[in-house]
């Protein structure tokens, strides 16, 4: 019994492979505009994921730069910076002085010979402070700042990445946007569906009406419609994920280029295992939602005369 | 098998399809309904099948009230009806075979069995050589016959057919006709809707006659 029911349900997805295949345009057609209508947001969700990627990079990097007081003497420097090394926020402190930090900033500024004219140095040591590998969420780096403008010998505690907080604030706010898109697409893939199910229902009106004197039920009507919307729904998400991928091929060159400027190492990666499965199942989820509403609708309608 | 009392239809345009029906039809009895163009013997088959709702009175066919018939049933309750039309209702796309074997999927019969079921309803009207053919490539009185088989391949306890030799010369009515005092012969409830005299005259089995969607006649149990 149980086994009848699979081979009848291979029979209809079979079947439905075969209508589909004969139709070949129409079929392509719709797969196509699935396809580009997934692909608008998965492609924006691929974006925003290497783009998240390449800050955790920079966040890796995060330090906070402590200038401090001028007149302080080398002994109470190593003593603030053994009490900061303490702290199990921090990883490890550099000390660049006063007079290393002229001469890098000599060296890369190009001001050379304006700061050589200077009766005095202008600038104050500096503590670097590297924070601990579980203390690297901008949460974290906060209070740590915080804690460390406390020290009466720091002059200025400044966390040098306060852009990349502003950065991931953005890009909360643009995956919201992902998300709003999504849902409006996802409604849009509905309608698609929806439609090529209904022309489809109407085609075969006679024969629906056929089936309905001969006592099939609803659900076997309703079947065939059920999986052709669901290939077509799977079809279009597999052609949106080529999609995707033929555009990260193009862009991987030029970004590769860019980022290499910038010595950075950073590749695009494409969109991981799991997200192909969501992408794909909501695909087939979507088109089988589609023509279920779709059939639901018309095959009342459809009685025979 | 049939019993049909105080039987009204009214369609929703006013118009009275039938009025004021009794009628009662034993399991394995063959009888013809006949009568003028719009007298009533479509809509009679329609009710039948459970396309059309009684408008009052009690309609009851195989054990089954039809005035209180769910909808959800009333695909089962179909499956226990052959139907043969005048038009046939052949899907053109599919071969002979796949059409004849359309009822016995829609029921979910066991695969192994479908074949044989088939071939047997195609032996039975003569045409198990063209199983592989499309309706379109055959005549009227093949795909007529092709109708037949679908509408038996279920062993259904009750046959009906709308107007079955309607578009057939004379030589092939007799034929289908001869087909369906075969299907009598078997033990099936048979009723044919027809306004073929001559259809009736060599069948000599009961006949209820309508006039504007009044029992006019029932000659009563004949043979």
């Amino acid at each position: 019994m149980i086994k009848n029911y699979f081979l009848r349900h291979a029979q209809v997805f079979f079947y439905t492979l075969g209508q589909l295949s004969r139709t070949p345009l129409a079929t392509f057609l719709t797969v196509a505009v699935i396809g580009i209508t997934l692909a608008l947001p998965a492609g924006l969700y691929v974006a925003l994921e290497n783009v998240q990627q390449l800050a955790r990079g920079w966040e890796d990097n995060g330090q906070i730069s402590l200038f401090l007081k001028q007149d302080l003497s080398d002994a109470d420097i190593e003593k603030l910076s053994g009490n900061i090394r303490k702290l199990p926020a921090v990883s490890w402190v550099d000390f660049v002085s006063r007079q290393a930090a002229l001469a890098e900033f000599k060296k890369l500024s190009g001001f050379g010979d304006a700061l050589g004219s200077l009766d005095r140095n202008p600038l104050p040591p500096v503590l670097v402070v590297h924070p601990a590998a579980s203390h690297t969420r901008p949460e974290a780096l906060q209070s740590l700042l915080k804690d460390l403008r406390r020290y009466s010998e720091v002059e200025l505690a400044q966390l040098d990445l306060e852009w990349v907080r502003r950065l991931y604030a953005m890009l909360d706010l643009a995956k919201q946007g992902v998300l709003i898109l999504t849902a409006g697409l996802a409604v849009a893939v509905l309608l698609i569906i929806g439609n090529t199910i209904r022309l489809a229902v109407l085609n075969r009106r006679d024969e629906i009406e056929i089936i309905k004197l001969i006592g099939g039920t609803n659900a076997f009507i309703r079947r065939p419609f059920l999986y052709s919307g669901a290939v077509q729904g799977l079809l279009g998400a597999v052609m949106a994920w080529l999609l995707v991928g033929l555009g990260l091929l193009i862009l991987s060159g030029p970004v590769h280029r860019l980022a290499s400027l910038y010595g950075s190492l950073f590749v695009v990666e494409n969109m991981g295992f799991l997200a192909t499965l969501a992408l794909i199942g909501t695909g087939g989820l979507l088109g089988w939602l589609g023509s279920r509403l779709a059939v639901g609708r018309h095959l009342q309608a459809i009685e025979p005369r | 098998m049939i019993e049909f009392t105080h039987v009204f239809k009214r369609y929703p345009s006013g118009f009275d399809a039938l009025r004021d029906i009794n009628l009662r039809i034993e399991a394995g009895e063959m009888a013809f309904i006949t009568g003028h163009s719009g007298a009533g013997k479509s809509t009679l088959l329609r009710l039948i099948t459970a396309i059309e709702k009684p408008t009052r009175g009690e309609a009851a066919v195989n054990g089954r009230n039809l005035t209180k018939l769910p909808r959800r049933h009333i695909p089962y309750f179909r499956r226990e009806i052959g139907v043969v039309f005048q038009d046939h209702k052949l899907l053109c796309d599919r071969t002979v075979y796949d059409n004849v074997a359309l009822p016995l999927i829609v029921t979910g019969t066991d695969q192994q069995e479908i074949p044989r079921r088939v071939r047997a309803a195609l032996e039975m009207v003569g045409l198990l050589d063209k199983e592989r053919m499309l309706p379109v490539t055959l005549s009227g009185g093949e795909q007529q016959r092709v109708g037949i088989a679908r509408a038996v391949v279920n062993k259904p306890p009750l046959l009906l057919a709308d107007e079955p030799t309607g578009n057939l010369d004379s030589k092939l009515s007799d034929e289908i006709l001869d087909l369906f005092l075969d299907f009598h012969h078997h033990g099936v409830t048979v009723l044919i809707a027809t306004h073929d005299l001559h259809l009736i005259d060599r069948a000599r089995r009961r006949v209820i006659e309508l006039n504007h969607g009044e029992l006019a006649l029932d000659s009563g149990t004949r043979a």
